[in-house]
């Protein structure tokens, strides 16, 4: 049963292409992020769901019904804004009930959804206030109030913590997903931050340029990235590209086509060609334990932050680069490193762990069980 | 020490530049006698209005009357027809939009001197000179109107329209999110502009000089412009006429100067 | 089909779209219109007798002719070009002196400022009655003081004699607008941000080298502005002289946009006063595309 349908969606403003031939299906309760970089068409396709901007072609069900040429007011969604768009000349309470008090529902119903919502989200000393009065985490939550004091057939939520402070934004980040456990309302959310989209929903939905690029539950966009873009997007630091060569009938690879940097793949692809390696800063280890295979580099620069330490290298020497052209790539230990840029180290990863692409498509390359 | 000097000279050349407006009230107090002397007196004797005799000999009631009937009504087309458009062309982008703000700007400059003449002559045909302060009012809204869709527009584009969006997901139409959410939170810039607008039609004086024919109906300041012949020379009556017309301008433009300085500004360069 | 039409005045743009074209509408009917008939009249015989004539003899160019070889013509097209011009010189250069003078930091600026604009708020009609008092010849305040000043010995006849008249106007239409000139330059000098002077400064510029290479440069389009507004101001002065001369005397100190006036509605030359009007309305029509322009160029700047 699916809450969402959007078939063949397409939005255009004049002749520029905003969303390009969007089908995508959200299940009954389920919470979708939507993520990508920013100008994407994120917020476009969160407001064509919600009514705010006419689609071009294609078709919207809400529910199973067909919503192209309804109005927000009968779409029955709620929508928390990036600004929270609180109503400035109303108080707290006059902005939650806003939407209740438009559908004429009973005054006790209203009082009593009310109370639920200010004990549920800590909002009941405030309610008497005016937004210009509260703090930014403070009309967040009036913003989340607005939201769930209906009982919508979905929540749209367009980068609602983007303009919390750190510490707050991780915060809210739990307690929306707490909200959502509880409620089980059909959620879509924005976000530009895969960390967010990662930690918060079932399933993440990745845009770029106006198209879906890849759609899968938050471990299996991390594992099994459909090309570069989502490997690249996904994963914090970003994945490292290296051009390599595929050597040994496909079972091995030559980072930057050098005999010194051959890795063994977990798994044979078709041979014979230049590749683009990804490796995960997270998956390369100094000095290699396990089943990684090693090869050496030298430390370029460290970054610490404590509990985590960033290292930037350079293959030792790039044959295929020319002259100065260095590979580099960034390393990831959690904890304190001793080493210091200069030193000469080696550098081990288990072979599962190494991702290989197309250079030119971009496209994940699979195993090929051959020959 | 050096700051309340320059405050000092501010207060020397507002007073230069305000000294017609002082020069009007002054002789206002004098009498007859008094304003013929020679050197002048820069304060009078023993002030005092003859409000009375002037409202009388000059029939300032009717012209104040007529003039505030003019600006009521000018006033009124003016909100009603300016109001939504303004709204329309701040929250809606397009170049049908740009065609259209162009063309209001284009409109605002047309100096109503030059367009009295086919305003005239077209009224006279159709018939509408047989309400002649209705004409006025219909010529001067049209003067007004363009200058206060623009002042309203910047206004407008101050009210982010994400508070519309909000609306309507809360489940109002575009009516009812224009009337309940936008339309309260430009209140302040509707209502100065008003106020401009309204200024603006009380002091209106070429269609009224050159529409309104019989006499009872004309404006004070076509009133004024008639006793202002070559040979006028009761400038007591003239600058107590003057005053009484003037003096409720002044205090609105007083009690609301800072708000008219802010609006004019943030829409006369948008 | 009537439900659909409620549907989207409702709740599509069907709303804003009727909100727009009502204004519109009206202008069409009370602005738009009339600009173009009075184009048709210049090119028609209007007078007293067909005035409420729909079908009117054409007259083609013929009435531009018969202007032109008026020989009041270019006495008033000189009157007007003088006018306008000095009105724009001495209201931008005061209003500029005055933006900057109230732009330094002092207790009450703001205030003091904003007392400038209640004779920007007065009708035209009242300014031009209080100048003419100002100017009377025999008791006038001004001739007074030029006297005491010892600029003068003899009164000067400002609104008789021909050759002040025309000054006289100017004048008071500089007064006028002068605090219109000053806080649209005000707010351009409080756009200019305040790091960029001191950046200057540090360099080594001196306040005037400051003014010439940072004030001047970026009031630029700001300038522009207001200019093209002080002109199109300029050529809608009316009220002025109507008030103290109504022209007179013998044209000294008649302007276009009086004239037209005069001919349609006191001798009844209403081809001759629209033929001014189409012409004079060209011009402001320039310049106010001029203006927008100028604006548009600061927006995207
Ligand atoms: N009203 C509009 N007119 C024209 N282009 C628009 C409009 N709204 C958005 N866009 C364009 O659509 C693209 C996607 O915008 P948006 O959905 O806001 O991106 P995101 O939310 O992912 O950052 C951007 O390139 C933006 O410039
Ligand atoms: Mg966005």
């Amino acid at each position: 049963m699916f809450q969402i349908e959007i078939e063949h969606l397409n939005k255009s403003y004049g002749h520029a292409r905003v969303l390009k031939d969007i089908s995508l299906q959200v299940p009954l309760g389920a919470f979708v992020a939507l993520v990508g970089p920013s100008g994407c068409g994120k917020s476009t396709l969160l407001r064509t769901i919600a009514g705010l901007e006419k689609i071009t072609s294609g078709t919207l069900k809400i529910a199973g019904v067909v919503v192209n040429d309804k109005p927000p007011r009968e779409r029955d969604v709620a929508m928390v804004f990036q600004s929270y768009a609180l109503y400035p000349h109303m108080t707290v309470e006059d902005n939650m009930t806003y939407a209740l008090r438009l559908r004429h529902r009973p005054k006790r119903e209203i009082a009593e959804r009310v109370a639920d919502v200010a004990e549920i989200l800590g909002l009941g000393l405030l309610l008497g206030r005016t937004p210009r009065a509260l703090s930014g985490g403070q009309r967040q939550r009036v913003a989340m109030g607005r939201a769930i004091i209906r009982d919508p057939k979905a929540f749209l939520f367009d980068e609602p913590l983007s303009n919390l402070d750190a510490s707050l934004r991780v915060k809210m980040r739990g307690e929306i997903r707490k909200l959502h456990q509880r409620l089980g309302a059909t959620s879509v959310y924005v976000t530009h931050d895969q960390i967010e989209a990662m930690t918060m929903a079932d399933m993440v939905v990745v845009l770029r340029d106006g198209a879906i690029e890849q759609v899968g539950a938050p471990l299996t966009l991390y594992q099994q990235p459909v090309n570069r873009f989502v490997a690249g997007f996904i994963g914090s630091p970003a994945m490292n590209f290296v051009p390599a060569i595929l050597v040994d009938d496909g079972n091995s690879l030559l980072l930057g086509g050098d005999a010194a940097c051959r890795l063994r793949l977990g798994q044979r692809r078709a041979p014979g060609r230049a590749v683009l390696a990804g490796l995960r800063p997270e998956h390369l280890t100094l000095g290699g334990v396990g089943k990684a295979q090693t090869f050496a580099a030298r430390v370029e620069s460290v970054e610490g932050t404590g509990s985590m330490t960033f290292i930037e290298m350079s293959i030792a020497h790039g044959a295929t680069a020319g002259a100065g052209d260095a590979v580099m790539l960034t390393l990831a230990q959690s904890g304190i490193s001793t080493v210091r840029p200069g030193d000469r180290v080696t550098v081990g990863i288990d072979p599962a762990d190494i991702y290989v692409f197309d250079p030119d498509s971009g496209l994940a390359l699979q195993a090929d069980p051959a020959p | 020490m050096k700051r309340s000097l320059l405050t000092g000279v501010a207060v020397v050349l507002a007073a230069l530049y305000l000294f017609p407006v002082y020069w009007m009230f002054v002789t206002a107090m004098k009498t007859s006698g008094e304003i013929f002397q020679y050197p002048p007196a820069f304060w009078p004797a023993s002030p005092h209005f003859q409000f009375r005799a002037v409202f009388a000999s000059y029939n300032l009631g009717r012209y104040i009357w007529n003039s505030l009937l003019i600006a009521t009504g000018t006033t009124a087309i003016t909100i009603v027809l300016g109001t939504g458009a303004a709204y329309a062309l701040a929250y809606v982008r397009g170049f049908a939009v740009n065609v259209a703000l162009f063309a209001i700007l284009m409109l605002q400059v047309l100096p109503p001197s030059l367009m009295v003449t086919p305003i005239f002559v077209a009224f006279n045909q159709v018939g509408l000179l047989e309400w002649p302060r209705v004409a006025v009012v219909l010529a001067t809204a049209a003067k007004t109107l363009p200058f206060y869709i623009i002042l309203c527009r910047a206004t407008f584009t101050q009210v982010p329209r994400e508070l519309r969006d909000a609306a309507l997901v809360d489940g109002n139409s575009r009516v009812g999110a224009f009337l309940h959410i936008i339309l309260p939170l430009a209140r302040n810039g509707i209502l100065i502009t008003g106020v401009l607008v309204f200024l603006q039609s009380f002091g209106e004086y070429v269609y009224s000089r050159s529409l309104i024919a019989d006499k009872e109906l004309q404006t004070a300041t076509v009133g004024l412009s008639t006793f202002l012949g070559a040979d006028a020379n009761d400038w007591v009556g003239l600058m107590t006429y003057s005053s009484l017309y003037v003096t409720p301008i002044l205090l609105i433009f007083v009690v609301l100067q800072r708000r008219i300085v802010s609006g004019l500004t943030s829409g006369a360069l948008k | 089909m009537i439900s659909q039409l409620l549907k989207t005045l409702r709740d599509g743009d069907g709303f804003e779209a009727a909100l727009v074209l009502a204004a519109i509408g009206y202008l069409l009917v009370f602005a738009a219109f009339p600009l173009v008939y009075n184009i048709v009249m210049s090119f028609q015989e209007v007078d007293m007798f067909s005035l409420a004539s729909f079908d009117r003899p054409f007259r083609g160019l013929d009435n531009y002719r018969d202007l032109i070889q008026r020989p009041e013509a270019w006495e008033i097209l000189r009157n007007t070009i003088i006018f306008v011009s000095c009105s724009v010189v001495f209201q931008l250069g005061l209003g500029f002196a005055l933006a900057l003078f109230f732009q330094l930091d002092f207790p009450g600026a703001g205030a003091i400022r904003g007392l400038f604009l209640a004779g920007w708020v007065m009708p035209g009609l009242v300014v031009g009655a209080i100048w003419k008092w100002i100017f009377a010849g025999d008791f006038g305040v001004l001739n007074y003081a030029l006297h005491s000043a010892g600029l003068i010995d003899k009164n000067i006849f400002w609104l008789s004699d021909p050759a002040y008249a025309l000054a006289a106007v100017t004048i008071a239409n500089i007064w006028l607008g002068i605090p219109f000139n000053m806080i649209l330059l005000s707010v351009g000098l409080a756009g200019i941000p305040e790091d960029i002077y001191e950046a200057a400064e540090l360099d080594g510029a001196n306040r005037w080298q400051r003014f010439m290479s940072i004030t001047v440069p970026l009031m630029g389009s700001t300038l522009g502005a207001v200019i093209s507004l002080g002109i199109i101001f300029t050529l809608q002065q009316f009220d002025l002289v109507a008030a103290l001369t109504q022209g007179g005397p013998a044209n000294a100190s008649n302007i276009a946009q009086y004239w037209s006036w005069q001919m349609s509605f006191q001798t009844y030359e209403i081809s001759a006063g629209s033929v001014v009007a189409t012409l004079m309305i060209a011009v402001v029509v320039v310049v106010a595309a001029i203006y927008v322009r100028s604006v548009q160029h600061e927006h995207s700047a």
